[in-house]
């Protein structure tokens, strides 16, 4: 990252190589709309050659570019105010090699998971899928680490229940998995 | 324990961040509460989410972005500093230096052919030579427009950009990129491109034309807001009609709607 702030753009070739894929999967659970996610993934790497110079060197560069994640789609939503219905394409794809009941339980699980307040379900998603530590995720959303910890727990805990009714009502199950987006807020450093 | 003192330790727990005399406690208790027990399943659960890939075009996308990028860059830091022999020499290898290179030696040679053919050379003779480079200019757009790689269309569309008037040939070329080229980046130049010469007539009506066939949501939400500033009287009733299509993104039907308001 040293190199591309101090004017080397080729070498964010390698960060788009490494980075690219968790980005795309952090706005897909995220946002359920693939050409969105596909596009915002765009704007982050332009936004990381705009604002290099904001990085500081010795700062965790995955944080960083979380945070530029961020505002990209806050600005984003800011523009457009969208309420991205949730998209049946975008639910787990058919493995066949999982037992049908794996699947059918994947399945749950992710409309479970859009159910959720988006703030909650952008917790989860940094912390499980992007496995980044409570500590960075505090710094990320600006608020402490034991707040974290708790916002977790209850965004588990809200997941449990929301995957129980989805269990006990399959049948309607599409309907109720709109994504619950709000206003995304920003919170932490601009970039 | 209970579920609540356990719950301070659950979050540490998850992430393998317990000393091993707590993580004994938390499965105590798990051995003893369904609930929380399912809380950890469902945990390790989100796991096994199958993730996205990238489609086949994001890297190219990428790559030309990041070209026009350091294109624009380099242009900023020419007219910031004289550039160096070594940098002039680089962009001459280049296939944009080459032609233009060509086109310079041309204007040298046409002015040395007419200084030692006629002493009088008249303004009929210079018009033909500002005629026959705005073509070449207008040959090498047109032939980069159609080029595999995303970052040279891209490069294309920019020399559509030295011209006060498109000819047709080139102005039907940029109509094309708009409506069927691959690349986000590529199209939302063209509609740049076309923007600046929205005076010629059939500029907008190709502006209007392609908003019914864009897939982007980018793309459709940008020609929404050139029309709305261009304040298209027809524009409202192909909104009308845009906003009708089954499958529309939200956000663009959200823009449709908003563009509408602004224009009745």
């Amino acid at each position: 990252m040293l190199q591309v702030r101090d004017g080397a753009g080729e070498t964010l070739g390698v960060l788009f190589d490494r980075y690219q894929t968790p980005l795309l999967n952090f706005y897909c659970k995220l946002t359920g709309d693939r050409g969105l996610s596909e596009d915002l993934v765009q704007e982050v790497f332009l936004r990381i050659l705009r604002h290099r110079q904001t990085y500081r060197p010795g700062t965790p560069f995955r944080a960083w570019i979380y945070q530029i994640a961020r505002n990209a789609r806050i600005d984003h939503f800011r523009k457009t105010r969208p309420q991205v219905p949730f998209e049946p394409e975008m639910a787990p794809s058919v493995n066949p090699a999982d037992p049908a009941q794996q699947q059918q339980e994947s399945e749950l699980l992710h409309r479970a998971l859009m159910q959720l307040p988006e703030e909650k379900r952008e917790l989860l998603i940094l912390c499980r899928f992007q496995e980044l530590r409570y500590d960075e995720v505090a710094r990320l959303v600006g608020c402490g680490v034991s707040t974290v910890k708790v916002r977790i727990h209850r965004a588990l805990q809200e997941l449990r229940e929301a995957f129980h009714q989805l269990q006990s009502a399959p049948a309607d199950s599409s309907q109720r998995g709109a994504p619950q987006n709000f206003p995304p807020r920003r919170l932490g450093h601009e970039v | 324990m209970k579920c609540e003192q356990i719950a301070e330790l659950l979050p540490d727990y998850l992430q393998e961040a317990l000393r091993p005399e707590q993580s004994k406690i938390v499965e105590q208790h798990l051995a003893a509460c369904p609930e929380c027990t399912e809380v950890v399943a469902l945990w390790k659960k989100l796991a096994t989410l199958p993730d996205e890939q990238p489609s086949a075009v994001s890297r190219e996308r990428f790559e030309a972005m990041l070209h026009a990028w350091q294109s624009g860059r380099a242009d900023n830091l020419e007219t910031a500093k004289r550039p160096s022999l070594w940098s002039t020499f680089q962009w001459l290898r280049s296939p944009v230096g080459a032609v233009a290179w060509s086109i310079a030696l041309l204007v040298i040679g046409a002015y040395v052919g007419l200084q030692l053919g006629s002493t009088k050379a008249n303004s009929q003779d210079l018009a033909a030579l500002h005629s026959e480079l705005a073509g070449m200019r207008q040959l090498v757009a047109l032939s980069m427009l159609q080029q595999q790689s995303a970052s040279q269309r891209l490069e294309g569309v920019s020399w559509t950009r030295r011209e006060d008037r498109l000819d047709p040939q080139v102005l039907s070329a940029l109509k094309h990129t708009l409506r069927n080229d691959p690349s986000v980046d590529v199209r939302l130049a063209a509609l740049d491109a076309l923007i600046r010469h929205s005076a010629q007539p059939q500029v907008r009506s190709s502006v209007v034309d392609a908003l019914q066939e864009q897939q982007s949501p980018l793309v459709q939400v940008a020609l929404i807001d050139q029309l709305v500033e261009w304040r298209d009287p027809q524009a409202a009733q192909h909104l009308e009609k845009l906003r009708q299509s089954p499958n529309l993104n939200p956000t663009v039907r959200q823009r449709a709607d908003w563009a509408i308001s602004k224009l009745n």
